[in-house]
């Protein structure tokens, strides 16, 4: 049994099925998604956990769109020079979406890759959903 | 200076992959090339007189107006050049589903209901504000409008240059005409040809300020009442409120002090996390184990967090890996480890062992499980079987106990019916992109299993038609019920379509074959009420049921305690279902869309 399942095994297992987490409009066009756990991941992955990962994802996205001091700095430094200063430093939303794939990466690792799921981050999909990727679980069958 | 729409400066280089190229269009260069053409050349003239100026009226006025003129060229060139907030493509999803999916999509802006677009060229659901752009064939986000003097789209990356270029050029047209003015009148004795050059630069000034004067007027309107241009001139919020504005002030903040918006068409970068099985699983809280074992209905509450019957189907063991099933579905009741997923709450299982003994509750519980409909459901212990067995008996009794409990949510039915006879396997990836509405997802997430709807359909004819045409109707079709089906699901509910299979809804892998018999047996002859469920489900699903002998005898027996719940639930159905011409049914959703379904 080992041996047929071997060759499987080293293959990453097929794609069961992808869930989106929608974007969340109710407070406007601002980042933020919906933190309402779907039901397909309710025998993948605890509840709090998930709604812990999208909670500090809008977090972050707050973080990146916020008005403070720092953006208008950005802006007046911006004009002064023409904007060629977009040449050589990156913008504070930049900063925060290179921290975000960070925290996705690590959250693939640690909580959602080992428990068969894969959370792609928003960014590539224009910012409109997190696509949730549920492998299936071929390897509990083998334990027959 | 050529157009160089789509460009995007400080991200990524070109347009989004996805964007098909498109052909070369003279015509679109003649507005952009016009405007850079008396830009620079009106200002370079100007710069020709400058030095009378500076020497007669101040050293300043040549260092103010090139200022000027480089902040107006720099705005001109990022509203040009920069991408707006173009869209990438979702090329991810099966061509089909263009054709199955709603037209719009409503959601909740600040308590103001906003309709989502299906757009059909980007095939995704055009978020609030977004609009495509049929000369770029782009959608844009926050879209404000196409400029033919940038030869570019405005959108949420460059209404700001934008917007400063249009305050700018203002201001430097100002300028300019007035230092010319001064400098004709100074020589209004001498107007040979070095002054004739002056008149002419006067004359672009005058000209061209009238209509850019009137167009930045317009914008600052616009940015004090957080509206875009498309929103404007479309109309849509005239005599209506506009959920995208939060006061004057902040408006213009908004839109001068915001960071820049990202680049939204970057590289999909490389997987490399390894992912493996075996997966963990969440393992059940004491809770929820409790308010599996007592439960005694279908609880509202239950209802509202329960898992659809969708995520069920997926571990059957009809499908490809039998073994997987019994132990992600296994009874974690006995020894909950985070190898065994166990789901959380099927409040059709859980009202079975209520009525019954306090013994035969765990297997009842697991048993009325299997009956459910979840065939993948099995016992994690070894000594279920025997309970599993009385606890179906009995729970087939409780069926006729509590018919209210199983018709509480019939209207959920006809949607879960129509989850469970969603057919495919691309059209549901795609479609949960494309369609989830929150509401009709909860709608369906409250839906039960199989059992109780085929318990439903049994027990008043009149119903089952519904269930019938719903299953018909729905499995061509495709995403609108957002009721994220999988492949697996298709897999496992084409096994149950088929007639010859056995019932595999109450078998489960943990039991010898000959208790899976025995079981079958029983479910095809003796239980009527247990058995009929089933096949009334398969009746629903195909128009052949399996066997006839059930249904009939479950019917009376049924059909007396259902009658007066019968109407409420057709009532509900009923909501769902509108038929209004033949082969195209009309569903209601939740957010007040209606759907056509073609049959």
């Amino acid at each position: 049994m080992a041996e047929t399942h071997s060759l499987q095994e080293l293959q990453t297992p097929p794609v069961s099925s992808k869930v989106f987490i929608q974007r969340d409009y109710t407070s406007g066009t601002i980042c933020r998604f919906q933190t309402k756990f779907p039901s397909e991941l309710e025998n993948r992955v605890d509840k709090q956990q998930f709604e812990d990962t999208i909670q500090t994802l809008n977090n972050l996205y707050a973080e990146a769109e916020k008005l403070g001091g720092r953006s208008y700095l950005e802006g007046c430094l911006a004009c002064l020079t023409a904007y060629t200063v977009f040449l050589c430093l990156e913008t504070h939303y930049e900063k925060v979406l290179k921290k975000i794939s960070r925290f996705i990466k690590d959250q693939n690792e640690k909580i959602y890759a080992p428990r068969g799921l894969l959370l792609t981050d928003p960014i590539e999909r224009g910012l409109r959903v997190v696509e949730i990727t549920i492998f299936e679980d071929r390897g509990v069958g083998s334990g027959r | 200076m050529p157009g160089f729409s789509g460009g995007g400066i400080g991200g990524g280089v070109g347009g989004p992959a996805s964007a098909p190229p498109r052909p070369f269009r003279p015509s679109r260069y003649v507005p952009v090339s016009a405007a850079t053409l008396f830009l620079v050349g009106s200002t370079t003239l100007f710069f020709c007189f400058c030095p009378w100026l500076s020497e007669h009226v101040s050293s300043v006025v040549p260092i103010y107006v090139a200022v000027m003129f480089l902040f107006t060229l720099s705005n001109f060139c990022m509203a040009t050049f920069m991408d707006p907030g173009i869209f990438p493509r979702e090329e991810d999803e099966d061509k089909e589903d263009d054709f199955r999916a709603p037209l719009y999509k409503t959601v909740e802006v600040k308590g103001i209901q906003v309709r989502m677009k299906w757009c059909s060229t980007c095939r995704f659901y055009r978020p609030p504000r977004c609009s495509h752009c049929s000369v770029c064939d782009n959608c844009v986000e926050d879209f404000d409008h196409h400029c033919p003097w940038v030869n570019n789209c405005i959108g949420r990356r460059n209404y700001r240059y934008f917007f400063l270029f249009l305050l700018s050029l203002t201001t430097h047209i100002i300028d300019v005409f007035c230092f010319g003015l001064v400098y004709v009148l100074h020589h209004r004795h001498e107007l040979d040809t070095p002054h004739s050059v002056v008149m002419a630069v006067m004359c672009v000034a005058g000209l061209f300020f009238v209509p850019v004067a009137g167009l930045t007027g317009f914008h600052i309107v616009l940015v004090a009442r957080g509206r875009t241009t498309n929103e404007q001139v479309t109309g849509k919020f005239r005599g209506g409120v506009n959920p995208f504005t939060n006061g004057c002030l902040r408006n213009i903040t908004y839109v001068l002090c915001r960071s820049q918006a990202p680049y939204l068409g970057r590289w999909h970068s490389p997987q490399e996390l390894e992912i493996q099985p075996p997966f963990l699983r969440p393992s059940l809280t004491e809770a929820q184990l409790e308010a599996k074992v007592l439960d005694n209905g279908i609880q509202s509450s239950l209802l509202t967090d329960a898992p659809p019957t969708p995520s069920m189907f997926k571990y059957r063991p009809a499908c490809n890996s039998p073994g997987r099933n019994h132990i992600i579905r296994g009874e974690s009741l006995d020894s909950p480890s985070p190898t065994i997923l166990q789901s959380s709450r099927h409040p059709s299982y859980r009202s079975e062992p209520s009525s019954l003994d306090g013994a035969t509750v765990v297997g009842g519980g697991a048993g009325v499980r299997r009956g459910g409909g979840d065939r993948g459901e099995g016992p994690g212990g070894s000594g279920i079987p025997a309970g599993g067995v009385s606890g179906y008996s009995l729970t087939g009794r409780s069926y006729t106990s509590y018919p209210s409990s199983l018709v509480l949510s019939t209207g959920s039915h006809s949607s879960s019916i129509r989850s469970a006879h969603t057919a495919h396997n691309p059209l549901a990836t795609l479609q949960s992109e494309g369609t989830t509405d929150t509401s009709y997802k909860s709608l369906a997430n409250q839906t039960p299993r199989n059992g109780s709807l085929s318990y439903d359909s049994l027990l008043t004819p009149s119903e089952s038609p519904e269930f019938e045409s719903a299953a018909h109707e729905l499995s061509p079709q495709k995403p609108h019920a957002p009721f994220h089906l999988t492949g697996v699901t298709l897999r496992g509910q084409s096994e149950m379509m088929s007639p010859g299979s056995p019932l595999q809804g109450y078998t489960s892998p943990f039991l010898s074959a000959q208790i899976a018999q025995q079981r079958e047996g029983q479910l095809l002859q003796g239980s009527a009420t247990f058995s009929s469920p089933h096949r009334a489900y398969l009746r629903a699903v195909s128009p052949t049921p399996p066997s006839s002998s059930g249904p009939p005898e479950a019917h009376p027996l049924i059909h007396r305690h259902r009658t007066p719940s019968t109407s409420s639930s057709s009532r509900s159905v009923m909501t769902n279902h509108t038929s209004s011409k033949p082969g195209v049914k009309k569903v209601t959703g939740v957010g007040g869309t209606t759907y056509e379904i073609s049959v």
